[in-house]
């Protein structure tokens, strides 16, 4: 193997390794998994039990758990037993005076804060009335939100709903995103051999558009194991779904056109203009209409897109080095199906040339 | 350039009254399939009717357009090639299949409208929503005739490949036509309707850029 003809495989190679290894093995943040919060009236005992993720409770030496009220101030818990590592019963006493302002309820978030997982917080967990009857006042002293404490470590993320299928952004996500590069490079191919009618053009642009719906097709597949954790089913109505398959289709009929057609240069003409239209159709078909209508997908349909909330920058460190890999990965795939036509054609001129 | 267009139109149009047959077995096998699901199935709901209206429209299309190259002989190809621009005759041709399915949709509207026994709730959203519709979907079928003409199996060719580019289409138009019927509600209308106006320019768009490569051999 030539490494200086041959470098950009060979970081295809490690980068890969890379991302699986690292996508794969790095740990997920701490979380709350549930609780049995509720309503509660000022003035009450509140006793919550909550069930974690990858927490050290029974290690832990200082665990407080709190309440943050609306003011972003934390009310403490009076008292706490742990379960085990992942689970805990905290009591709050809420006090008669919590509620400043006119308002007849306020929703907190449940903070639980150790020395070894850092906080952890469930939005909205408990609901405080006013209470309209007297009872006895009890002051608590509230805490500032800088006694929480924060542990630095690079960990993934930890969201409600989707919990470790986090990893499956450096599957999914980037595969699709790498589908995007190869079929933009295919209609480059096909724009320069509409220009200059050279045929090894037309190769590499089928070669890289067949290893682009390779791709679309695992897109698929890894889309369909992420709902089912996620959304509770293989496949959705949801209208992103349903413009990909048809995409994937349309590319499936591009397939179809080039095995219809027998002469080279005819071939060759026809399936770099469909090559075109087919890519302004996946365009239309994936990127435009699931923004203008309701979707469960990320970005679509008045949900957020990738920012700051969903991508953090420890999945940045695998993602973006994920869409790279699979980008050489397919650039390879097609590289090799280019030598196999350019082999194939070939042969047929050299067995051409013995039969004269 | 339009009187050429004109012109070109005016020829086709005049060779189809000629040969009227490849459009009446089009109309005739719309009229017999209605005529058929509604003696079968008695009394239709109205999004039965809605999505029977499309896919009719659909395989009509399919119909129409198809005839619309299969007449031309190679020898009349470079006539053409010699004489007129490559633009100017798509749009001719595109023109006339819009003619010929505006005057099939209608004939589907009434004979719904008769079997179905209730006019149309919403006639101008109705229509609009159909003119907008098969604009696109002629445009997108007269380019993939054009480069399945080139195929043997030019039929099922066309089918194949066009039927998953009018897929959008059809989706937001029977939702369209569901919303003009009052079967869903919905407000987004004109996000709708301005969705089906972006696809036909596209479509329309691409159909004229790409036909001058498809034309010369």
């Amino acid at each position: 193997m030539d490494i200086k003809r041959d470098w950009w495989k060979v970081l295809g190679v490690i980068m890969m390794l890379y991302v699986i290894v690292a996508g794969i093995l790095i740990p997920m943040k701490p979380g709350i998994l549930d609780h049995d919060g509720k309503r509660v009236e000022s003035g009450d005992k509140l006793i919550v039990n909550v069930n974690s993720y990858n927490t050290h409770f029974d290690e832990a030496n200082y665990i407080n758990a709190y309440l943050l009220l609306p003011t972003d101030e934390l009310l403490p818990a009076v008292s706490y037993e742990v379960v085990n590592a992942a689970a805990i019963a905290v009591s709050f006493d809420i006090p008669n005076n919590i509620i400043k302002d006119n308002s007849d309820k306020i929703d907190c978030n449940l903070v639980i804060d150790n020395e070894l997982d850092g906080y952890i917080q469930y939005p909205d967990a408990v609901t405080i009335i006013q209470s309209t009857d007297y009872k006895e006042i009890k002051n608590v002293e509230l805490k500032p939100l800088s006694s929480l404490q924060h542990v630095d470590d690079f960990k993934f993320p930890f969201r409600p709903i989707i919990y470790e299928t986090v990893r499956n952004t450096f599957f999914h996500v980037a595969i699709w995103m790498a589908m995007f590069i190869i079929l933009i490079v295919s209609c480059y191919h096909s724009i320069r051999y509409l220009v200059s009618k050279n045929l090894s053009h037309d190769h590499k642009s089928s070669a890289l558009t067949s290893a682009a719906l390779v791709f679309g097709i695992a897109g698929l597949l890894t889309g369909s194991m992420w709902a089912r954790f996620t959304w509770g089913t293989w496949w959705t109505n949801d209208v992103k779904l349903n413009m990909t398959s048809i995409a994937l289709l349309i590319y499936c009929s591009y397939w179809i056109l080039r095995t219809s057609i027998s002469d080279i240069d005819t071939r060759a003409r026809l399936s770099s203009v469909f090559n075109l239209f087919a890519f302004v159709a996946l365009f239309i078909l994936v990127m435009v209409i699931p923004r203008m209508t309701d979707s469960l997908h990320p970005g679509n349909g008045g949900n957020p897109a990738f920012g700051d909330e969903d991508l953090d920058n420890t999945l940045r460190a695998v993602f973006y080095p994920a869409i790279i890999a699979y980008t050489i990965l397919g650039l390879w795939i097609a590289q090799l199906t280019v030598r196999y036509y350019d082999a194939k054609d070939k042969i047929e001129l050299m067995s051409y040339n013995k039969s004269l | 350039m339009l009187q050429r267009i004109y012109h070109i139109a005016k020829r086709d149009l005049t060779l189809e009254f000629r040969q009227q047959y490849s459009f009446l077995s089009a109309l005739l096998y719309l009229v017999a399939i209605t005529f058929i699901v509604y003696k079968v199935f008695g009394r239709i709901e109205p999004p039965t009717r809605i999505g029977l209206f499309w896919i009719l429209i659909l395989f009509t299309s399919i119909n129409v357009v198809t005839n619309s190259f299969s007449f031309h002989s190679l020898k009349r190809k470079y006539y053409h090639y010699t004489l007129y621009r490559s633009y100017e005759l798509i749009i001719a041709k595109w023109g006339i299949n819009l003619l010929k399915m505006l005057i099939a949709g209608s004939v589907l509207i009434f004979l719904q409208s008769v079997f179905a026994n209730e006019s149309l709730k919403n006639i101008g959203l109705y229509s609009q929503v159909y003119f907008l519709g098969i604009v696109g979907m002629t445009a997108a079928m007269t380019l993939i005739s054009s480069i399945s003409s080139y195929s043997q199996n030019q039929n099922t060719l066309i089918a194949v490949m066009s039927i998953p580019l009018l897929i959008p289409i059809l989706l937001i138009g029977m939702r369209l036509s569901m919303i003009s019927e009052r079967i869903i509600m919905d407000t987004e209308v004109n996000n709708y309707l301005l969705m089906l106006i972006g696809i036909d320019v596209v479509y329309v768009a691409m159909l004229i850029i790409f036909i001058p490569l498809t034309w010369k051999a």
